[in-house]
């Protein structure tokens, strides 16, 4: 059996694409996920909102904070 | 026939003979702080089970209406996603000693277990919120459900307290048993026909409370006193 040692940079590249592809639909998750935590919190308030739509916010930043790393570093 | 008192008091419920009780709740209200001191009255967010909760509102309330009990599935019901997660935190550890994981460069490396961990997090969030947020609501007018089946979904169902026709508590298994958390489905005379409180906990003190809130809904009837 062919011992596998190494990635060709064609094969690295289409990587790349791909997860920069996946970071764009992530961020587009993450702010649904914003969109609808709102409508959440509209519908029903429990005394928790603040917190939700902190980490809700915080979730949209780091999705942008890994594709802004992604591109710096691939 | 008149039952003895014991079996009329129980978690802040009163049951009452009808003639007697003209001008009474069946339901006791608490006045102001009252409340903190009521079984099942629960101060925190988290909580699957709250009688007359503090600080809730819901969309479309009218402000007249008293909520009477917020219920949502059982905590013990999260664990098999806060398992899955477990698993899929620690699963880059493993991973990363794979060799053609190992074997990519640095980069890519960190990008693709930030990656990893993105996906972790929208898991935990989407199972999160559909779990705290999808509450089922007994006000002194009617039963409301809140589901939102996933992040893009949201289902509210309501029936108003006098169309309730049938009430049946579904406990099966060894883990409900044991937690005492079940299902509480309600047949209404309502456009939806059926209303079903899943995994709620405490299922029989919940449908106690739906056959009081009936009675007090049947007394108000008689009385004239209908919203």
């Amino acid at each position: 059996m062919e011992v596998f040692n190494e990635f060709t940079p064609t094969f690295l590249v289409a990587i790349k694409i791909a997860i920069w592809l996946f970071l764009i639909l992530y961020i587009l998750f993450a702010g649904v996920v914003l969109k609808q935590v709102r409508v959440m919190i509209e519908t029903l308030e429990v005394g928790f909102e603040r917190p939700i739509r902190i980490i809700a916010v915080f979730h949209f930043i780091i999705s942008v904070a890994v594709f802004i790393l992604a591109l710096i570093i691939l | 026939m008149k039952m003895p008192d014991v079996f009329n008091f129980r978690h802040g419920v009163q049951n009452k003979d009808l003639n007697s009780t003209k001008s009474e709740k069946t339901i006791k209200r608490p006045n102001g702080t009252e409340r903190h001191n009521l079984p099942g009255h629960s101060h925190n967010p988290f909580a699957a089970y709250s009688y007359f909760p503090d600080h809730l509102k819901f969309i479309n309330a009218d402000p007249e209406e008293e909520i009477i009990l917020l219920l949502r599935k059982h905590p013990i019901t999260n664990i098999p996603w806060i398992s899955m997660a477990f698993v899929m935190i620690i699963t880059p550890a493993i991973v990363s000693v794979l060799s053609p994981f190992s074997l990519l460069p640095p980069g890519f490396q960190i990008i693709l277990t930030l990656l990893w961990y993105l996906i972790t997090t929208a898991f935990v969030l989407e199972k999160f919120l559909s779990w705290f947020f999808h509450v089922n609501i007994i006000t002194d007018e009617r039963i409301i459900e809140v589901d939102f089946i996933n992040l893009i979904y949201r289902e509210i169902t309501d029936a108003n307290i006098d169309q309730i026709q049938d009430v049946t508590v579904i406990v099966g298994g060894a883990a409900r048993t044991f937690f005492r958390y079940g299902n509480v489905v309600i047949q209404t005379a309502a456009e939806v026909p059926k209303i079903e409180f899943e995994a709620i906990p405490n299922p029989d003190s919940v449908a106690r409370i739906l056959r009081d809130m009936r009675i007090e809904e049947e007394q108000e009837k008689l009385e004239g006193r209908v919203r």
